[in-house]
């Protein structure tokens, strides 16, 4: 997993590994103290690298979403395979507090729209 | 509680740490894409995996996940059974088990075992306190 590079307010993370339950925890860490750290209010989690989400993965990103936007920050997961779609849609899986998009153009896209964002440095 | 022996399941991943749950998750997607499963398949007895895993680890401490190819008499692999097997505390009550939505752990939806049965096609669940917990479901190998 590694972290992109800062788009004033904006802070993309691919995620590029098969997620375990640490490492979900660990990445829910992460983006909370960058959310402080770098003042971003808008964060991009690219899933389309990865292959399962289950529900307890569904569950630490929709929880890690709610705590962002506590903090003044709105979450887009972009990129989610077809295959995960139809099987998260299947199972009953309703993240709340997160945006969608089709990749990490349309997730700026939808971010600037809620917030502005990636605007400023322009 | 019915006995299961591993020695009839061509794959057996012992569940005891949380890195486990990944590894059972690996080796059964690997197994049923080499048995010609879809992906839209693949990913969802993956997942389904999973979640099996998951309550392995989290409710009884160790467990095992098992899977076989379904023969049909003719010789032809038609489908996948997977099982997943503990000796652990068993579930004290199984129809709020199956029940969206509810949980006894914080940090989960609620919706792994009704959402294992949605995901495949056939579930069956034997769970005594004390003894353990057997849940075994198929699915069956599509075309498209």
């Amino acid at each position: 997993m590694k972290y992109c590079e800062r788009n004033s307010g904006l802070s993309t993370v691919p995620v590029q590994i098969e997620l375990d339950d640490s490492t979900v925890g660990a990445l829910q860490n992460q983006i909370l103290s960058e959310i402080q750290s770098e003042s971003i209010d808008g964060i991009i989690i690219d899933v389309s690298m990865v292959d399962v989400i289950d529900s307890y993965i569904s569950y630490v990103l929709s929880e890690t979403a709610r705590m962002a936007r506590l903090m003044g920050c709105h979450t887009v997961m972009c990129g989610i395979k077809p295959s995960v779609a139809l099987t998260m849609a299947q199972m009953g899986l309703r993240l709340t507090g997160i945006h969608y998009a089709q990749d990490l153009d349309h997730a700026i896209k939808i971010l600037e729209r809620i917030v502005g964002v990636g605007k400023q440095g322009a | 509680m019915r006995d299961i022996n591993i020695e009839n399941y061509d794959l057996s991943v012992k569940i005891k740490e949380e890195n486990d749950i990944v590894i059972a998750r690996q080796m059964v997607k690997n197994m049923v894409r080499k048995m010609g499963f879809t992906l839209s398949d693949v990913t969802k007895i993956s997942t389904a995996v999973s979640e099996l895993a998951r309550n392995i680890y989290r409710y009884a401490g160790e467990g095992y996940i098992l899977l076989r190819g379904k023969q049909e008499k003719d010789g032809k692999n038609v489908g996948v059974e997977i099982v997943a097997y503990d000796r652990g505390p068993g579930i004290e009550d199984l129809d709020s088990a199956l029940r969206d939505g509810y949980t006894t752990t914080r940090n989960s939806f609620g919706l792994g075992l009704p959402g294992v049965r949605r995901l495949m096609d056939s579930f069956s669940i034997e769970s005594e306190r004390g003894s353990g917990t057997i849940v075994i479901v198929s699915k069956k190998r599509r075309a498209f």
